[in-house]
């Protein structure tokens, strides 16, 4: 049994460009199925057509082509859970919402309680059932939603980029949900371009790019096309970008995308020698810019969401912060900006308190880009917007300044466009620009890469790597632990508002006590450099096939 | 502060049927705008002190008090002083100062005190009547409710909605707050027409979020079938017992007090 859909093609309107042309695909009953494909690929208008949105809700556009969606000679349904949950789920309590959808259908009262009974154990979520909606976790939050849905006994769940605003634990539970959906032989389509949480879960794969389908076909399929990966700027897991590093080069490794299948492929071409990396490269830095001094803050609640935090920021590099949810991160940087005032304790911006300052004074030396560039934008064009924080510090600038910047990174055809019409990486992208014109020799970015695909998430990169060359300090909250160990020169932890540990990438990169206290896994170029005692830590992937490469050439010997 | 946001508990309050919290809503919304009387006023504040205290909600009262502070001291001002311009219907005490500036007779005694406090007062107890319902009752139990009084579901939905999504908007406003100040917009040290002129600014972003949530929203409607045509099932139900009967009664006798307060204490403002 499957559902398909052929030859779908979409315009918004008659004169519309084509949003969807000529897509065919087939989704196989009890099977998880990626979407994949860059903004603008036709994603979210495909998961709308699936769902009936359009035409029902969504009127006025041109819909051609065949839908076979129908099961037992009825219309199969097909539910969706979105990326915003918060935005989803209606009611106060998690029976509330999760019975919400089977009350809109007419089910009895005794149905609906087996229902409910049913999906908490299938997702093992009955520990949450009395609790209030606004209470629960992002992931929690997210796995509700899941069932709230499963409960209307859907023929085909879809699922939009679930994970994308979760950290590790929440991404871990939606991914032992999606395991007991799969062994429970539910169809799922999970429409994200980040398949590096999914690629275990994940059947078959299905490529989209301008609206076309560029590739159908299984998992392992995908993962061994290279091209397509880079053409269709998918995130894959950091365990793929390895064996296709080592392919490239020729090397016997056949295809693993976890990290104990790629142990058992590198065992057999590297000697095992654990803590044994030749090099570890002592890093050096400059004087501290930004300072906390026994920085505490109670929240009215009484809830404390800082303890005794000290931590000294080198001038002129990478910091990562890092932690689970609700460790503290957010917290410290709304300190070192100002947004919050401590409840006891000092920030200080070389070495003088910033207390007393208004945020917008401290902005000038300490500024700070959120995760939601819906918060920020607010001016009539893309240009207007990226001179914002300039024209707000007074900071003098000239129009070549601007269309530099605009240049450099693929906005100068989009400068007099209306910002809240860009793509979401493009929109978060250009909030980040917007700090380059400014005087705050600090820059904080809140999860930089929310919304990226692949190309703006390396122009991301660059930007980071262009502020540290021009002097500036840059902090980061991130999840991404690979891309954290790519870019930055140091790292602060936090952990249920505790400072645990302080210091550089080099040393964080040996301490799998905290990793494991915080429940985090190390980059697998990380932990398989050290695991074959190359001659330095490796922190990205071109870096780990030119050491396994020479050491291959050696013969083998780390 | 989270405005109307309910605050999760198990207290008598919050175990009553929504309809009796309704009731008692009216009931109160009546009395604090018919009763004008300091005596009988002050007895409600000690009732509803006491009732806030049994529920564990004073802190949010108390907070509730804190952000109403200058609406009330603008509304006691404004009445005391345009009670200097009036002679005390009764004399009990001494005034502080009575003269003429020009032709204005002006008399500046306890009753333009009394008065300025009778109207904060009663203003307070209207909204805090009000807030007390609210944040006990979640917006489900609210729907519940509405629906129990054959309010049709659009409506209640609708009501229940409002209350859902408050939070989110203030929260949303916030975000927004921050994020400009971060990017160096000036909202605190500013005079008062730059912080309207910064509200305008935050209003735009803001619309585009509210626009945002209530696409969302929408689709979620569909994703769910919710259809106001179609008879729903309700897998939760509410009836009154034992206790909303007591607190019923409670109620009846704090306004029986009250009332008779106000006929033996009353001095007309």
């Amino acid at each position: 049994m499957s559902y398909s859909i052929n030859n779908i093609t979409y315009q918004y309107s008659e004169t519309g460009p084509k949003v969807l042309d000529d897509v065919s695909l087939t989704i196989e009953e009890g099977t998880v199925t990626a979407v994949v494909g860059p903004s603008g690929s036709g994603k979210s208008t495909l998961v709308q057509i699936l769902s009936g949105v359009i035409p029902n809700l969504v009127a006025g556009g041109v819909l051609s082509g065949e839908l076979n969606l129908e099961k037992d000679g009825a219309p199969a349904l097909i539910s969706v859970v979105s990326q915003t949950p918060e935005d989803q789920l209606f009611g106060y309590g998690v029976e509330d919402a999760i019975a919400f959808g089977l009350e809109n259908m007419g089910t009895p009262e005794d149905e609906i309680s087996d229902s409910i009974e049913y999906v908490l154990d299938l997702l093992n979520l009955q520990s949450l059932r009395k609790r209030s909606v606004a209470a629960l976790s992002g992931g929690q939050r997210q796995a509700v939603c899941i069932a709230s849905v499963l409960a209307m006994k859907p023929q085909v769940l879809i699922m939009d980029e679930p994970v994308s605003s979760l950290d590790p634990n929440g991404k871990k539970m939606i991914r032992n949900v999606l395991n007991q959906m799969k062994a429970d032989y539910t169809t799922v389509l999970i429409v994200d371009n980040n398949l590096d949480w999914s690629c275990d879960i994940v059947d078959r794969v299905v490529g989209l790019n301008e609206g076309k389908v560029l590739f159908e076909g299984t998992r392992d399929e995908f993962f061994r096309s290279f091209d397509l990966q880079r053409t269709l700027g998918v995130m894959i897991p950091q365990e793929v970008e390895i064996y296709r590093a080592l392919k490239e080069q020729g090397q016997p490794v056949s295809m693993f995308y976890q990290y104990d299948d790629a142990v058992e492929q590198l065992d057999k071409l590297f000697a095992e020698k654990p803590g044994s990396v030749r090099n570890i490269r002592p890093q050096t830095f400059k004087d501290p810019v930004v300072t906390t001094h026994q920085l505490n803050k109670i929240f009215a609640d009484g809830f404390q969401g800082l303890r005794d935090i000290n931590v000294s920021i080198p001038e002129n590099s990478v910091t990562a912060i890092l932690g689970q949810n609700g460790s503290g991160k957010t917290t410290l940087v709304k300190h070192l900006n100002g947004l919050l005032k401590p409840t006891t304790g000092d920030v200080r911006f070389r070495g003088n308190t910033i207390a007393g300052k208004s945020v917008a004074q401290i902005s000038r030396s300490v500024i700070l880009v959120f995760q939601h560039p819906e918060h920020m934008l607010f001016e009539q064009t893309v240009l207007e917007e990226l001179t914002f924080c300039g024209r707000m510090q007074g900071l003098p600038f000239t129009d070549e300044d601007v269309l530099k910047v605009l240049e450099t990174y693929g906005l100068a055809d989009e400068k007099e466009t209306f910002p809240l019409n860009l793509s979401m990486g493009k929109k978060h992208l250009l909030t980040i620009l917007s700090v380059l014109l400014s005087y705050a020799e600090v820059v904080i970015l809140d999860e930089p890469t929310l919304g990226m695909d692949l190309k703006i998430r390396s122009e991301m990169e660059d930007i980071i790597t262009n502020l540290k060359n021009d002097g500036k300090t840059v902090i980061m909250i991130s999840h991404e632990i690979p891309l954290v160990f790519k870019t930055v020169d140091y790292a602060v932890i936090l952990d249920s508002s505790v400072k645990i540990y302080e210091g550089s990438k080099e040393d964080l990169a040996v301490r799998d006590d905290i990793f494991d206290s915080i429940d985090i896994n190390l980059p697998p170029v990380v932990r398989l450099s050290r695991r074959y005692g190359f001659d330095h830590i490796s922190y990205n992937v071109p870096d780990f096939a030119e050491q396994a490469a020479a050491v291959l050439k050696e013969g083998g010997e780390a | 502060m989270d405005y109307l946001q309910y605050v999760d508990g198990n207290t008598f309050l919050h175990r009553l049927d929504p309809r009796t919290k309704f009731v008692f809503l009216v009931a109160m919304a009546v009395l604090t705008s018919v009763i004008k009387s300091g005596a009988a006023l002050l007895f409600l504040l000690v009732f509803f002190l006491i009732l806030w205290t049994a529920c564990g909600i004073m802190k949010e009262m108390g907070q509730l008090l804190g952000k109403l502070k200058v609406l009330l001291l603008f509304i006691f001002l404004l009445w005391l002083v345009l009670g200097i311009f009036e002679e005390p219907p009764v004399e009990l005490f001494k005034p502080f100062y009575k003269g003429q500036i020009g032709p204005i007779a002006i008399c500046f005694d306890w009753y333009d005190i009394y008065k300025g406090f009778v109207y904060a007062l009663r203003i307070y107890l209207m909204i805090a009547s009000f807030y007390t319902v609210m944040i006990t009752t979640n917006f489900s139990e609210i729907i519940l409710g509405l629906c129990k009084w054959h309010i049709p579901y659009s409506i209640a939905f609708a009501v229940g909605l409002v209350f859902q999504i408050i939070p989110i908007v203030i929260g949303e406003l916030n975000s927004i707050m921050e994020a400009q100040s971060s990017r160096g917009l000036e909202i605190e040290q500013c005079k008062w027409y730059t912080k309207v002129k910064n509200y305008i600014i935050f209003s735009f972003p803001l619309f585009f979020r509210i626009i945002q949530k209530a696409q969302s929203i929408s689709l979620a409607m569909y994703y769910y079938k919710l259809d106001f045509n179609r008879k729903r099932s309700s897998y939760k139900t509410i009836k009154s017992s034992k206790r909303d009967l007591v607190f019923a009664l409670v109620t009846l006798f704090v306004i029986v007090v009250t009332v008779v307060l106000r006929i033996k204490f009353y001095v007309p403002v």
